[in-house]
């Protein structure tokens, strides 16, 4: 029983939040995966990909941003001020690191000498040279700003499911497709 | 002070003794090597990817006026390659690509120079690599840098499979192109 449904996210809002689930989901098992593999041409293949689901992510969100921008989310379930406050800095915390990942990816290929080209089409500008110093620190940088996103997304899942199954409060289902509301409750 | 003054016209000296006892062909001008290079494109999964070679001697004898007479030779390590990650270093130095181990050094020698006029130039010649010769033909453009040293800077594609370079696996040339653009820039002092 879904008793709190409070007004829930636009439709378009939950659609990209669920966009950016699935394709963070699988960049970061494709990252995780391609990076102890020997040099290969598969190798090869899959950083491709990975730069290109990574720039995806990073389209992704900036349309998320825009659209947040104009729009009000729909008010907090009743709880206390400190986890409404935890819940925005968490939100915007994870955009940002969302937008960092993705321009630190980037960074840290022009500084190895590879260009990233869209999806083999659209060629991103190298910002900065390559340089094998630059490219470790960029490298690490990639690798801490995720590590910190895996940190905050686990917070973020555990919150929803507390507020789900414990508070029962409805917080959960405003992030939620409207179907899978509706045959849930 | 007098120390470092010292130091550094000993180490002009070996500097000298080293490179005039490195030129085998008569007459050599030295080659400004720091700011020549060697380097190199190649398109990986359409994405072009540059390296260059750290390492390397070249003997030239550059005479406009005599170009019979004229000779390049270089000597090019393959190991000292400078690629977008070490880890890309060792699969080429490794046997499928460069094999280091057993073909350490690329070899080019001229075998004539033509003049095309307007400062072009052809230089003819063998480039050994990988166990295997094959004549090559580089244009060059010769134009005169601030200090007024020559510099020579001239291109030509290779293709990378004719000298089995990148085999196995990498032969497919949607992964690496076969054809590798090696671009040359030497640079040389101003004619005595």
């Amino acid at each position: 029983m879904m008793r709190f449904v409070s007004a829930r996210y636009s439709g378009v809002a939950i659609a990209l939040h669920w966009l950016t689930v699935a394709l963070v989901f699988v960049n970061l098992t494709l990252g995780l995966s391609m990076v102890p593999l020997p040099l290969s041409p598969q190798k090869l293949q899959w950083y491709m990909w990975h730069k290109w689901l990574g720039i995806t992510v990073f389209i992704v969100i900036c349309l998320r941003i825009v659209w947040r921008a104009n729009r009000r989310p729909p008010p907090h379930a009743s709880m206390p001020d400190w986890q409404r406050r935890a819940a925005d800095c968490s939100q915007v915390l994870m955009y940002v690191l969302l937008t960092l990942i993705p321009i630190s990816g980037w960074l840290y290929s022009s500084s190895t000498g590879v260009q990233v080209v869209y999806l083999g089409l659209f060629p991103l500008p190298d910002l900065v040279s390559k340089d094998r110093t630059l490219a470790s620190v960029l490298k690490w940088t990639h690798y801490g700003l995720n590590s910190a996103l895996f940190a905050l997304v686990l917070v973020h899942v555990i919150a929803a499911l507390k507020h789900h199954f414990i508070d029962r409060d409805g917080t959960l289902a405003r992030m939620l497709p409207a179907a899978w509301t509706r045959s849930h409750s | 002070m007098k120390l470092s003054l010292a130091l550094r016209s000993l180490t002009a000296w070996f500097l000298i003794a080293t490179v005039a006892f490195a030129a085998p062909v008569a007459g050599a001008q030295n080659v400004l090597v720091d700011k020549s290079e060697i380097s190199f494109v190649a398109k990986q999964l359409g994405v072009n990817v540059e390296g260059r070679f750290r390492k390397w001697k070249a003997n030239v004898v550059f005479l406009p006026a005599d170009l019979a007479k004229s000779k390049a030779e270089l000597d090019i390590d393959l190991a000292s390659i400078d690629l977008a990650s070490e880890d890309s270093e060792r699969e080429i130095r490794g046997g499928l690509w460069f094999d280091t181990a057993k073909f350490p050094v690329a070899h080019f020698s001229s075998t004539a120079m033509r003049e095309l006029g307007g400062d072009r130039y052809e230089i003819a010649g063998a480039l050994a690599l990988k166990g295997v010769k094959r004549d090559i033909v580089v244009p060059i453009v010769l134009k005169k840098d601030a200090a007024g040293n020559r510099v020579a800077e001239g291109s030509f594609t290779l293709m990378r499979l004719d000298y089995n370079i990148g085999t196995g696996m990498w032969s497919d040339t949607k992964t690496v192109t076969n054809d590798v653009i090696v671009r040359v820039r030497i640079v040389l002092p101003p004619a005595a």
